[in-house]
């Protein structure tokens, strides 16, 4: 009997194994620690750090939709230094990998986050949020061009020799070469999808239910959208693609696994029952052995 | 606070669309009123997201606790169809409870609609320890008053029903209630629709009297991770998370 592989290399680290919790849908950790052991975790993503503390966005901020939900969060967060005060002691105290969310409304920003939060070695790693409005180019979101996306990229990698991931919206025309834009500039592996744009309205308030008018969409209503974005990501670079996007139970993030994923995040799925995340790393284990997979590349060979 | 398997012990009908709900607690720490739990009500993607519902009493020798629900849309229908044996998934307690009342106040609990079950939880508690509440309960007309659940604390607290319609005790809201009938040194403690507890904080405005309020918004994690189920307050931040900082608030930290 064969053994199974479950880690996987992402930069100059691996990961524990394939079944992460994604960005902002986890808070910092803590929220959870009662109800399931995060030692068992792939990847802790946080909330995105912002340089300056940010309220959010006005309320309500999310509604349910047909198999999914809408948010306007704003990325809410408590602002870098508060990070490094409040937050990262908890981190220390993890066996998890703690990826840090990154984002910021210009390169400079990003740039001073991920310097900033270098010295700490409870920061496993970055993910680079590229969702976020870049103010100074009109406010299209800095994932939206691959040019913007390689310097952006380039300068990030220049500042740290830890696991880089850049995460990519699928709110543009070509995900493919902005994932290609992001392996030039150096990025050891790429996530997506980040939510997709949506809205709802209410049609006797004749006005949409969120305040901030449009969201973004997660959910099992996004998974299929999500497996043809890695799908083709992962036939444009050869970096790590990690999935995301409305994983709710081992078949689905196999589905990922197959369209070229080497490692998942369940987001939406763990408000619904937050202990997805250790059914789905298990449910893994059993395909790979019925079906008599070695790693989480053994998984790459099925659809060309 | 725990996630667990509930087994249903008793789910009826107690009033037009109102149900109350009965299973088995077994989270470490015994609920406080005022306190929620998540309910997954369904089993697919359709309705999504767990379902907070306040916890309207505990029963520590049986271990029994109850929900009192309305049937609105797709996840509370769901929760009609549930009966004895069958099991349901839940997180809890979660939030803070009400504070106790300070010494020498007269408890004031007023609810409406579906704010009855944190309120009558908190009546029960108060039935033990310090002067007895009046207790205002206001629905819309008499088939929305489930009189079974409320009739039987009338013999230890004074309650009053309001009716919109008139068709079951005082007719009108149950802050135009107050507005007539408040007694010395109340303290407030309410949960209900957001004009009825407007009313009731700007009644406790008049009378300089502390009003505390338990607030509602739309929950996805219902652990304070996702950041979703803001209020507007008052104070240094301008949001605080109804799951982990309320559900109950003190009614002059909120932005009515
Ligand atoms: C802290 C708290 C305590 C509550 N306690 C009770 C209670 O004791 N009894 C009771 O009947 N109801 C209670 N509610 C409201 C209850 O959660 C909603 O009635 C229920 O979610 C409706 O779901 P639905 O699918 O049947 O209806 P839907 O048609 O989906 O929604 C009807 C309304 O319910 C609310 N709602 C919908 N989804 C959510 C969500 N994810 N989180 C919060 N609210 C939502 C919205 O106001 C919506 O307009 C409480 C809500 C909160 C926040
Ligand atoms: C409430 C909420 C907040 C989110 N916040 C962030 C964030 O701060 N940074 C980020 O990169 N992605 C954020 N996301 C996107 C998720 O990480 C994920 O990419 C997306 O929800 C799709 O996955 P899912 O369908 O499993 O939820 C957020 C999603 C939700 C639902
Ligand atoms: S519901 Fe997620 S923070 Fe309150």
């Amino acid at each position: 009997m064969s053994t199974i592989k479950l880690q996987l290399n992402i930069g100059t680290k691996t990961l524990p194994n394939p079944v992460g919790v994604a960005s902002g849908t986890f808070g910092y950790g803590s929220e959870y620690e009662k109800l399931i052991g995060l030692e068992h975790l792939g990847g802790l993503y946080t909330k995105a750090v912002t340089l300056e503390p940010r309220p959010g966005n006005g309320i309500p901020r999310i509604i349910e939709t047909p198999s999914g939900m809408l948010n306007s969060i704003g990325l809410a967060n408590v602002g870098l230094d508060a990070f490094v005060r409040t937050k990262l002691p908890y981190f220390k105290t993890l066996k998890c990998p703690v990826i840090v969310n990154v984002a910021g409304s210009s390169a400079d920003e990003y740039l001073r986050l991920v310097e900033a939060l270098e010295e700490f070695d409870e920061v496993w790693g970055y993910e680079i949020n590229l969702s976020c409005p870049n103010v100074k180019k009109g406010c299209l979101a800095f994932g939206s061009d691959p040019a913007q996306v390689e310097t952006l990229t380039a300068s990030l990698r220049s500042r740290t020799a830890k696991p880089l991931i850049i995460k990519l919206t699928p709110n543009v025309t070509s995900i493919g070469s902005i994932a290609r834009g992001a392996e030039q500039g150096g990025a050891d592996a790429v996530s997506c999808i980040n939510t997709l744009l949506g809205m709802v309205i209410d049609i006797r308030k004749k006005r949409p239910v969120l305040q901030n008018m449009t969201g973004g969409l997660s959910g099992p209503a996004i998974r299929p959208v999500g497996v043809a974005a890695v799908y083709n990501v992962a036939r444009s670079v050869k970096i790590p693609v990690i999935g995301i996007g409305g994983i709710m139970t081992a078949s689905d993030a196999i589905e990922y696994l197959l369209a070229g994923a080497s490692a998942v995040q369940v987001g939406t799925g763990t408000f619904v029952d937050p202990g997805i995340p250790e059914k789905i790393l298990s449910g893994i284990e059993t395909y790979m052995k019925e079906e008599g997979l070695a790693d989480m590349g053994s998984f790459h060979r099925f659809i060309t | 606070m725990n996630q667990f398997s509930a087994h249903v012990t008793k789910n009826r009908e107690i009033a037009l669309d109102y149900y109350e709900l009965s299973f088995i607690w077994s989270a470490d720490n015994t609920p406080e009123p005022g306190q929620f739990i998540t309910l997954r009500c369904g089993t697919g993607t359709a309705p999504l997201l767990r379902r907070p519902f306040a916890l309207s009493s505990y029963n520590p020798e049986t271990k029994t606790a109850r929900i009192i629900y309305q049937k609105r849309g797709e996840a509370t229908t769901l929760l009609t169809a549930k009966h004895p044996e069958d099991t349901i998934d839940i997180i809890g307690p979660l939030g803070n409870g009400f504070p106790a009342p300070s010494e020498g106040s007269r408890p004031v609990l007023v609810a409406g609609g579906i704010g009855l079950g944190p309120v009558l939880f908190l009546a029960k508690a108060m039935r033990e320890t310090q002067t007895p509440p009046l207790l205002i309960f206001g629905a819309r007309n008499r088939y929305q008053v489930p009189l079974e659940i409320i009739e039987p604390l009338s013999a230890s607290i004074d309650i009053a029903v309001c009716t919109d319609d008139g068709s079951q005790g005082f007719k009108g809201t149950a802050a135009d209630y107050l507005q007539e009938h408040c007694p010395e040194h109340p303290e407030f403690f309410t949960c209900g629709p957001h004009p009825m507890m407007k009313a009731v904080y700007d009644l406790s405005r008049t009378c300089r009297a502390r009003c505390w309020v338990s607030m509602e918004q739309i929950m996805a994690c219902g652990v304070g991770a996702c950041m979703g189920c803001a209020i507007a307050v008052k104070g240094e931040k301008p949001f605080a998370r109804v799951c982990v900082e309320g559900p109950v608030f003190d009614g002059d930290a909120v932005v009515w």
